[in-house]
Parts: C-alpha cells; structure tokens; sequence
C-alpha cells in the first residue's frame, strides 16, 4: 500500500507547484485525483484488512518502453527549445504519471491481481501529451483521459497468438476516443490540441528531429514498414495532388508536423501492430490513407482538421487480424522476397531505413519537410485564388485570419477589405468595420483610414509593413522580429511579394 | 493554418442586442443590467441626456465656419511641431461650418453605447462616474462611437432638428479633424487658451490627479459656449498625426508608417504648456490611458 500511497503524496505536493498553482482549476484537478485515489486506497484497505492484498511484481524494464520515452522526451525537449510552455508544462506530466501509476496499481488490486511495476505508463503519458492537453479550466479531464487509458489497455483485449493482449494502442486509443467526443459535441475548444500542434513545427529542423528520432525507433523496434510507409503514402498523396490542382493539399506542408510525429511515434506501438513485414507496410499505407480521407472528411464537416491523425488509429488496430489473415493467404511471394518483406519481422530493418532515409532526404532537398513550403507564402494562395484553384480562396482567407490573429494589421486589413467588397465572402459591413478595427489598433494606418472612409470610397491597402512581414514570412516558425531589413526583404521576395524585391536588392 | 476566421473586433454596430461579440479573453465586461440600471439613475441626473427616451445624446454647439491661422506662430511656450513652415509659424486652413458636442464623451454616454452594440471596450472604461469624461478609449472605441451615434441619431425621430435636418443633408458624425478642434478651441483672434491668453484653474481642470465632471467650469470669456476644451482630457481627433503645414487631405500620405493620431487639448495631470489651443499630442490608436477621452462632431460631407 505504500507506493499508490507514495504516489498520491507526490500528487498532492505537486499541487503546490508554481505551474499548477497558476491555475485554480489544475491545483483542484491534482487534489482532487490525490483524494480519489485517497478513497480507493482506503476502501482497498477495508477490504483487505484481514490480509490477501495482492502485492506489487517489479518486472525489467522493456526497451519499447524506455527508448520509447527516450525518443518522446526528446520531440519534448526540442519543442520546448522554441516553445516554452513545454517546459513548464513538465510538473503536470509528472502529476500524470504518478496518477497512472497509482491508479494501474489500485486497479490490479481491486480485480485482485498483483501490479506489475515497469516502464509501461510513461510512454503512454509522454505519447498522449504530445497531441492533446486539456485547457486549465477542464485539467480533471485530463485525469479522466489518463485513466480512460489505462482501462482500455486492461479491460479492452483480445486473444492474439495464444495471448490476451491489449487491442488498442493506448495513448492512441484514448486520444481516439476523447476525439470524437470533443468533435460530436461541439466542445474541441476544451483542448489545446489544436492550437499546440503548429507550435511542434516552430523549431527550424523538427522533421529532421523527427526523422532522427524515429530511426531509433525504427532500429530497435522494426517500425520502418509502418512509420516509412505512412510517410511515403502521405508524401506521394501530397505530391499528386499538387501536381493535379496546383495547390498544396495540408495547406502548407507535404505532411503536417504533427502527423509526422504521430506516424513515428503514436501508430508504432508493437503490441497493436501486425506481426510481420508485409501487414505492417500495409498497416502505416492505411494510416497515411486514412489521415489523408479524414483531412477531407473533418474539413468537409467544419470539424477541425487537426484530429486526422488521431480519429484513424484505432480502427486501425481493429483491422490488424484481418491484416494478419490477408498476409497469411498472399502467402510467400517473390515480389515480397525481393523487397525483403518474407521471413521473420525485423530480417530486412536496416535495408528498409537505408531507403527510408533516401526518400527523406529527397523529400527533404524539394523543400517539402523543413523550410520554406510553396503553401507558406501568402502570394502563392493569393494568385491560387485569383486563378479559381479549389479551395485556394478559402484558404487564403484562413491564412490571412491567423495573421490577423497573430497582430498583422495587413492582414486584418485585407480581411476586412474581403467582406466590404463581397467578393470572397458575403459583404458584411460589420465585419469589416471590426477588421479595419483590429488592423488600425496593429498600427496599420490603412485599417484605420478605413474605418473613418465613406463607404463609396475605395478601401485604402498599402503592401505589408516590414512589422507585418515579420509575421507573415515565418513559415510555421517562430515570428522573425529580430531579422534584419535586408534579410526580411529577400525573404519577403522569394515568397513572392514582389514590391520587396527591389528593397531586398537595393540592401545588398 | 485552419483555424477559421476569427472574430472583428468588436460587437455589432447596428445595435442589436441579439448578436453580441464574446468578450475579449481576459478582459471583464461590466453586465448589461448594471450598466442599463446606472445609465437610467444617471438619466435622472442630467437632463439633456435623456430626452425623449433617447440614449444619453451629446449637446451640439454651432462653429461657424472660417478660416482659420493654424498653428501657434511665435507664441514662445509652443513646441516645434505647432509651427507652420512659415514666417509667422501660422498657416491659413478654410474649414468649413460643423456642430461640436459641448462637453467630451462622457462614461454615461459611453456606455449606451457599449450595451446597445456589445462593442467590447477597456472595462475600466465604464467604470468610472457616469459624468466624467470617458477614459481608456482608443481611437477605435471612438470612431466606433461615432459610427454608432450616427445610426442613433437617424433612427431616432425625437433628435434635435437641427441634427436631423444636416444627417439629412449629407452630414456625419465623426471626431472634429485637428483643424476643427482648433478653429472651435480658439477662434479666429489667435488666442492661446479659449478664455484668452493666461492659463486660468478655475477655466479648466489641470496640474491635478484626475478629471473632473464634464462642463464644471464656467467659460464666459470663451468664444463658444464649449467646456472643457483645454484640460480634463487629451481628445482624439481624426487626424493622423505629420508635421505642419495641415491639409485636409494629408491622411493619404505615409501610409507605410506606424499610425499615430492627434490628440489636443491636454489633460488633468498637465501644465498649462500642454492647454494651450494649438498643442498637439498624438498616440497609437490602439492605446487607452486614464488621460484620454474625445467629443464628437456633426460634419459636413467632405466632398
């Protein structure tokens, strides 16, 4: 009884950390787990009063769990590196995990089976954490998230090769779950998920990170049919449809970063996996096809796109026997030979990540992973729009609204010059009064000459301002305040803004 | 990158209370019900501000129009950027007949305003006495005022005549450009303050630590029967702040830098340097301070 009990100390001391302290709401969410599990311990306690506790089994520390945690503290620490509520986001991990500890415990207690002490929930927690935090005010929820996970991983399970193991992936199947929750009812705004996903991309070299990363996984754990073939699915996808319409299909990126990392790190769980080479290049071709189905599908229905990568992975992993059975009746081929997909899972690994790391690098050399992407340029959408290519109006306007929202008074100024004119969106005066508002309080003088305009009058724009370029040019990265004029302007001019072209040549 | 659109800055302009804007992450709006109860226990208390069951309306004061010798010409207390690039530092700008409001902008006024349109201002802008000048208004706030007392006034069949007859002509509620402002502070005689050329404390509210109720100050010595022109607080303007000589069409140039708009008229915490008719101050037009408020005018159309 003393580790849960350990455990729930640690909670409740957590609790007076500065992070969870500057919000009421985290502060009771962590008491509130401590004295639940308090009370369980207590009723356990009760029970077992006359003896026949079911004690703790330590068990060696697995290597999927631990390299697992390694290569997710890792994307941690980088993003941290740009981001900062990563690292302060730190003490709340950890109350999570001494939550999944001590509540797996009282649950093997309670079903009266001994606790299996290991690695297991810390990747689990760090894997979660990734894609979805719970905003302050809702923080209990992420408790509930927690133990929705360590349920479905006892309680959801199914015979496979004469074992009863887990069905779903955990993280994923939790991350699954709370998904489609949010979604259905309305209620995605509960989560940061959507807002924290841009921010894994604002280091310089995260694919690359990501990519590195996953090659540790891919080595120890044969996941290269999986993570490899999901990218390359994904990547090829991007490609065609570029070629096709003429306009990127993720807005602005070949893969979403947070894609990238959920096909290295949330879709490779061994366990849930299929067991041999070929079921697993079929199973990371199905995620790169589903992600790609479900960006349409969520975009389609108004739902934010973000969920994609996290709504597919447990029909996936529902599909894993039938995957089995299907490689089972292709039987031995020699075409699977010849790619090293015959025998036992892991004979061909290293050949396989030596072509993986090949097509990275040639995705990585046209500009498709790292730095600039054709999408990342407001011009390329602008003359997109202009030339009717589909979708290309709709997403300018997302653009220019998340410039607006980052403080660019261009860009509220052209917002609000879209709904006086009705071109692109129905004219809407109101709208464009508060628009020409929010440039003018950016300091962009325009927005404010057109709030005091005549509506007869034409509406003032001028080319952004260095401040306004600074904002736009950042290509999913961090804003670029301290660069200098002459670099900005050549920036500015390879993304197409044409009027900065003769600036950035005068500089030089 | 799809986030959607995110929300205009402010509520409805049309003043329907059935669509109003969530408020500003952060920010506290004062409850319509409290403010509704404040505004009609103030319309007890001033009597122009509730005629006819209207909102609380400003008071207009004729300016004839003239024109006017802009800048403060030799006059030895003025800073550089009061001057005319001109032998008498003065400069001659025609402007044209208006209405001015009598007394700045006040919270009471204010606040009709930001229950009728849900429009979503500084709290702290609402929260002082109903008869003071309104504070922490940006230039935005302001203009948004002005967008919204137009639509008030034409849609109100009990305002004054003399407003209904000029919205029917053309007019339009706006902040008086600088050039106005001066014209209704000063006149045509050139002098320093409204009530002549010595900084007076019983003529205005200055080298203090607040404002004071709006028209506390008895002006007989002023050209026009306007209060508070000089202290009390720094009124916005609409126009955007450059250097001397004025021309009514200069908003149109230096679109590239950073929006400045004047201020004029100096406020509470001022000396009397900062009083004078022709000081010019000028701020962001997102900035809201406790010392800046503005009043509004009935304007000719500008073409």
């Amino acid at each position: 009884m003393l580790w849960p009990l350990g455990a729930t100390a640690g909670l409740l001391a957590l609790g007076w950390l500065p992070r969870v302290q500057q919000s009421p709401q985290v502060a009771w969410a962590v008491w509130g787990a401590a004295v639940g599990l308090l009370a369980w311990q207590v009723l356990l306690a009760l029970r077992f009063r006359s003896g026949g506790m079911p004690g703790l089994t330590f068990t060696t520390p697995r290597a999927q769990h631990y390299i697992q945690a390694c290569c997710q503290l890792s994307i941690y620490a980088y993003w941290g590196q740009f981001w900062p509520p990563v690292y302060q986001y730190f003490p709340l991990l950890l109350a999570q995990m001494l939550f999944a500890y001590a509540f797996g415990m009282l649950l093997s207690w309670t079903r009266k089976q001994p606790y299996q002490m290991g690695l297991g929930p810390v990747p689990i927690i760090l894997s979660t954490n990734l894609f979805m935090w719970f905003k302050d005010e809702y923080y209990p929820l992420q408790f509930v998230l927690i133990a929705v996970g360590v349920l479905g991983k006892v309680f959801v399970q199914w015979e496979r090769d004469g074992r009863r193991v887990h069905i779903f992936n955990p993280s994923a199947f939790t991350l699954a779950l709370f998904s489609l929750i949010l979604i259905t009812t309305g209620q995605t705004s509960m989560t940061w998920a959507q807002e924290i996903a841009p921010t894994i991309g604002l280091g310089p070299h995260t694919y690359k990170v990501m990519f590195a990363v996953g090659l540790v996984a891919m080595y120890n754990f044969s996941t290269t049919p999986v993570s490899a073939t999901a990218a390359a699915t994904l990547f090829i996808g991007s490609g065609l449809v570029m070629a096709i319409a003429g306009v990127p299909y993720f807005v602005d990126s070949d893969i979403p970063a947070a894609v990238f990392l959920g096909l290295h790190l949330l879709v490779t769980d061994p366990s849930t996996s299929p067991r041999t080479t070929v079921g697993r290049v079929i199973f990371g071709m199905g995620y790169g096809v589903s992600v790609f189905a479900l960006y349409a599908i969520l975009g389609a229905l108004g739902a934010p796109t973000f969920y994609d990568k996290l709504l597919c992975v447990p029909i996936l992993n529902l599909l894993v026997p039938t995957i089995d059975r299907l490689v089972t009746r292709l039987g031995d081929r020699p075409l699977f030979d010849r790619l090293g997909f015959s025998g036992p899972l892991g004979r061909a690994n290293l050949p396989h990540m030596a072509v993986w790391v090949l097509f990275f690098g040639a995705m990585t050399m046209r500009g498709v992973t790292d730095g600039m992407h054709p999408g990342d340029a407001l011009p390329f959408w602008q003359q997109a729009c202009e030339a009717g290519k589909p979708k290309a109006c709709d997403r300018m306007l997302n653009i220019e609204a998340n410039y607006c929202r980052d403080n660019a008074g261009w860009a509220c100024n052209e917002l609000g010059r879209h709904f006086t004119e009705g071109r692109l969106v129905s004219a809407d005066a109101e709208r464009a009064f508060g628009y020409f508002s929010r440039a003018c309080e950016a300091r962009y003088q325009p927005g404010c000459l057109n709030m005091i305009s005549e509506p007869t009058d034409a509406v003032v724009a001028t080319a952004p301002r260095p401040f306004d370029l600074r904002l736009l040019l950042r290509e999913g990265g961090p804003n670029l305040l301290e660069m200098n004029e002459p670099d900005l302007y050549a920036r500015a001019c390879r993304h197409g803004w044409t009027e900065a072209c003769p600036k950035a040549a005068a500089a030089r | 990158m799809d986030r959607g659109l995110p929300e205009s800055r402010g509520g409805t302009m049309n003043g329907s209370p059935t669509t109003p804007q969530p408020p500003r992450a952060g920010r506290r709006r004062l409850p319509a019900a409290a403010l509704t109860l404040a505004l009609a226990v103030m319309g007890t208390m001033r009597a122009p501000m509730a005629q006819g069951g209207l909102p609380p309306m400003p008071e207009w004061i004729d300016v004839a129009g003239a024109t006017l010798a802009m800048g403060a010409g030799t006059d030895p207390e003025a800073y550089d950027n009061e001057r005319w690039p001109s032998a008498t530092g003065t400069g001659p700008v025609p402007v044209a007949g208006f209405l001015l409001a009598r007394t700045e902008t006040t919270v009471a006024q204010f606040g009709a305003f930001a229950v009728a349109t849900g429009w979503r201002s500084e709290p702290r802008a609402l929260a002082e006495a109903p008869d003071l000048p309104v504070t922490f208004v940006s230039w935005t706030d302001a203009v948004a005022y002005t967008r919204w007392l137009e639509r008030a006034l034409r849609s109100t069949p009990s305002a004054p005549a003399v407003v209904r007859d000029r919205l029917a002509a053309g007019w339009h509620v706006r902040l008086p450009t600088e050039a106005q402002w001066e014209l209704a502070a000063r006149a045509t005689d050139g002098r320093r303050y409204p009530w002549g050329n010595e900084a007076r404390p019983d003529r205005a509210t200055y080298n203090t630590t607040g404002p004071t109720p709006v028209g506390q100050h008895p002006c007989p010595e002023c050209v026009l029967p306007l209060a508070d022109m000089s202290g009390n607080v720094w009124e916005w303007t609409s126009s955007p702040y450059q250097p001397y000589p004025f021309t009514a069409a200069d908003d149109r140039t230096g679109l590239e830098a950073d929006a400045l708009w004047v201020m004029r008229g100096g406020h509470f915490g001022d000396p009397p340097r900062l009083l004078r008719a022709t000081a010019r101050g000028a701020a962001e037009p997102g900035a809201r301070r406790a010392f800046i408020g503005f009043r509004v005018a009935l304007v000719p159309p500008a073409r």
